[in-house]
């Protein structure tokens, strides 16, 4: 896999969360494609149908979205063919302080991390130190 | 209820009680287990504790794990403390009546016991209450962290990012986002204060004028209805006086309006809403419909739930249902509602005259 540029995807109900995050994604310097998706069925599609990728991806997901929630999307992400989910990792978003949230984040092998909302370039660098 | 294996003392207790409360006599516990099938909410027992079948204290012992709510009182003819003990410890009685018995003791007895009865269910029903709020506490906080700190941090990340730009443009187009981030706020905030009116508001009744209810709405929504292209069409038929409380029914009106026109098929030209209101016998029909976007066939029972939210298009709390149908009760009305997807929908409402 190519190194230096990195693919996202992001999946958030809010137009305007999902508009912050492809912002602060283009100004890594480090993005070769963003998607955003408001509704996270469509995402899964969308991972569904991709051809194998060149680059790694990075995904941030939002937990609390009408329809399917975050964690209910991590479980149809979970149920993919291996291929399709090869190279992606997943980052939880949430503006909820929720103890539960956290602790459930954790059950969960395909979640990278944590990540408190607003996604801001400080907290992208440090993610993209391990990339 | 009262057992006993001797004809005589049933009459005379039935005689000297049954102007105050409501009368199950038993000759044996069999026939008493038969009359607490039947009547499972008696609310005071009293055994004879010498009896052919089954002794008082067993027979107490016994309903008691089927029926923990009444109140069990024995009567007896001994008076050794073995039996005492064993009737408290055993039977968890409530009152110890001695034989033979006097109306006054009896009297007495009963009436605490009606009275404890009451305040233990009382206490249950409190505390089922209690339980219900802390449920929808938890839920609240749950919800008030995401749903108002949401639009504060977005407009946060915005604002850091506008920061860095110099194209008026573009930072234009960011007021734009941060505009409906507030107004969802805004808009959150305003049915928290629906919710908290519903909940601990007092009902007002007042002679209901739709007429003046009907122009209210169409000032709301008068506006929106000409920014969206959205027809709004609003019809009344009402040949009597209708009353009920007026600020529960624009609740009502007021949400089931905005969602109307929230959940349009933006891609449609013939958008239109309507609200048709009807008085006859007694009651007030109010029908919202819309040719929208309909709701999932598998969503339409949840969407009555507080924070439920069947689509991701537009900036629903998922509050305004839960208030329709609080105020709703309030009222002691009714909704039903019918949709297709892609369709429409259409919420009927039928409320009574108080």
């Amino acid at each position: 896999m190519i190194k230096d540029k990195l693919n996202f995807i992001v999946v958030d109900d809010s137009k305007l969360d999902c508009f912050i995050a492809e912002k602060i994604i283009q100004n890594t310097g480090k993005c070769n494609s963003v998607k955003t998706f408001q509704q996270a069925s469509e995402a899964i599609n969308y991972i569904g149908g991709l051809p194998e990728q060149t680059h790694e991806t990075i995904l941030f997901v939002d937990i609390q979205m009408p329809v399917m929630n975050g964690f209910e999307f991590v479980e149809a992400f979970e149920a993919l063919p291996a291929e399709k989910k090869n190279g992606i990792s997943i980052y939880m978003l949430s503006s909820s302080i929720n103890e539960n949230d956290i602790a459930r984040v954790k059950g969960y092998s395909s979640i990278r991390q944590f990540i408190n909302k607003p996604l801001t370039a400080n907290s992208i660098a440090v993610i993209l130190e391990n990339f | 209820m009262y057992i006993d294996d001797e004809a005589n003392n049933l009459m005379s207790f039935k005689a000297s009680f049954r102007f105050d409360y409501n009368i199950f006599i038993a000759n044996n516990t069999e026939e008493a287990l038969n009359q607490l099938e039947q009547n499972p909410d008696i609310n005071v027992i009293l055994s004879d504790q010498k009896m052919p079948d089954k002794n008082g204290v067993e027979f107490l012992e016994e309903i008691r794990l089927k029926y923990p709510n009444a109140v069990r009182i024995l009567i007896t003819g001994y008076t050794d403390v073995e039996s005492v003990i064993d009737a408290i410890n055993r039977g968890h009685i409530f009152r110890y009546i001695k034989k033979p018995w006097s109306d006054v003791d009896v009297k007495s007895a009963v009436e605490e016991a009606y009275k404890f009865y009451m305040a233990t269910s009382m206490l249950a029903i409190k505390n089922e209450e209690l339980q219900k709020a802390y449920t929808e506490l938890d839920k609240f906080a749950y919800s008030a962290t995401h749903d108002m700190r949401g639009p504060i941090l977005s407009v946060l990340g915005v604002i850091g990012i506008a920061k860095q730009i110099d194209d008026m443009g573009e930072v234009r187009e960011m007021l734009g986002m941060m505009e409906a981030a507030m107004v969802k706020l805004d808009n959150y905030i305003q049915n928290i204060h629906d919710y908290y009116n519903l909940r601990r508001g007092e009902v007002k009744i007042t002679e209901v004028n739709f007429e003046e209810i009907i122009k209210d709405m169409r000032d709301i929504f008068e506006m929106t209805s000409k920014i969206d292209k959205t027809g709004f069409v609003t019809s009344l038929k009402q040949a009597e006086t209708f009353r009920s409380d007026e600020v529960s029914l624009k609740i009502i009106l007021n949400n089931l309006l905005s969602n109307a026109f929230k959940y349009q098929n933006r891609s449609r030209d013939d958008k239109k809403v309507a609200l048709d209101i009807e008085v006859t016998k007694g009651m007030a029909t109010i029908t919202v419909s819309d040719n929208g976007i309909g709701i999932p066939e598998n969503s339409i029972e949840l969407i009555f739930n507080m924070f439920y939210r069947a689509t991701s298009q537009e900036l629903g709390s998922g509050f305004g249902l839960y208030n329709v149908k609080d105020a709703l009760g309030k009222l002691g009305g009714k909704i039903e509602v019918s949709s297709k997807e892609n369709e429409g929908t259409t919420f009927k409402v039928s409320i009574p005259s108080k």
